[in-house]
């Protein structure tokens, strides 16, 4: 399915910050719980994950850490109190926007 | 270690200005969810190569990788960022402290020797030569030395020598206006230490402006060579 970049704007900072409220993942792991928690109806270019979670890190939403976990170093993020706050500004963005559209399409 | 799949990626990125530890930790990551998505693939049954040829794409082509990087400024080193403060200002501030700290380090020298060592200035040992060096050291070395560290940071970064260029020349004209002198001569018992320090601008006359030249010579031939020799380099499929 063809995604609209205006309005795929900010989801994947939403999704990744959602996903990260619940626990702390690496990027593989991120990539597979966005795929499986949309349904597949967002599946982001994989490896642009990575600039999205280091911007997110250098802004203080996600910090990260090194995990070695069955002999494999992997990176580890999870959210910060400020990526929290951030989460929460988004998801009523979202809200808003996705109740004005609702509105529309049942008024028509 | 990065192997050859992300070798391009990793240099285009540093040639693009992103930060070193960003380029090491950013391909470091893709490489390893890379290799996670083959696994994932060759437990679904596809061959080595099917299962590498659908990560890349699940992963994005170089291009897609490399934009989405560029687009986030944060993640540029600050030498990219503001290169006026890294090429040009630095340097000019690292070689008023280099000549500074030499300067006084010339003066601890010789109250070393006199108040501690109990050395005259009629029999002075090595000190002349020791404070000559540091002398050396402000007026020579320091301008090179500065001019060097900002421009082989720049061949490395990968960036423009444009500041660089422009940053060593401002830096080899301060440091060829600069003098310094120092006279221990023996007329009291432990000797009178006579010094100053000068300033040429902006009349800088022919020593000075050989001085300048030998300085941007001296820094500029070897960059030059280096950021070639690392083209070439970086050229090789």
């Amino acid at each position: 399915m063809t995604q609209n970049a205006s309005l795929m704007s900010g989801i994947p900072e939403l999704l990744v910050l959602r996903l990260l409220s619940t626990r702390e993942m690496y990027g593989y792991e991120l990539a597979r719980a966005v795929r499986e928690s949309t349904r597949q109806a967002i599946s982001l270019g994989e490896g642009v994950l990575y600039p999205a979670l280091h911007a997110m890190e250098s802004r203080g939403f996600v910090k990260a850490r090194r995990r070695t976990v069955s002999g494999r170093t992997r990176v580890y993020y999870a959210i910060t109190p400020r990526g929290n706050r951030r989460l929460g500004e988004l998801s009523g963005e979202w809200r808003r926007i996705a109740g004005g559209v609702r509105a529309l399409l049942e008024g028509t | 270690m990065t192997t050859q799949r992300f070798k391009g990626l990793s240099q285009r990125l540093l040639r693009a200005g992103i930060a070193p530890r960003q380029v090491k930790r950013l391909v470091a990551e893709i490489e390893a969810h890379f290799a996670d998505l083959v696994a994932e693939l060759r437990s679904a049954g596809l061959s080595q190569a099917q299962s590498e040829s659908q990560a890349a794409v699940r992963l994005g082509t170089e291009d897609v990788l490399i934009a989405s990087i560029l687009a986030r400024p944060e993640l540029r080193s600050w030498a990219r960022r503001r290169p006026w403060l890294a090429f040009v200002l630095l340097p000019l501030f690292a070689l008023v402290v280099q000549f500074v700290l030499s300067m006084l380090a010339a003066v601890a020298v010789i109250a070393f020797s006199t108040q501690v060592l109990g050395i005259t200035a009629l029999y002075p040992g090595p000190v002349p030569w020791v404070v000559r060096g540091l002398q050396a050291y402000g007026v020579w070395i320091a301008p090179i030395a500065a001019a060097a560290a900002a421009c082989f940071l720049a061949v490395r970064s990968g960036a423009p020598l444009t500041w660089p260029v422009v940053g060593c020349a401002l830096v080899a004209l301060l440091g060829a206006a600069t003098n310094a002198s120092f006279e221990w001569s023996p007329a009291g018992p432990r000797g009178v230490l006579s010094g100053g320090i000068g300033l040429h601008l902006p009349d800088l006359g022919l020593t000075s402006g050989l001085r300048a030249i030998l300085t941007v010579l001296t820094v500029l031939v070897p960059v030059l060579w280096l950021r070639r020799k690392r083209r070439e380099l970086t050229s090789i499929p």
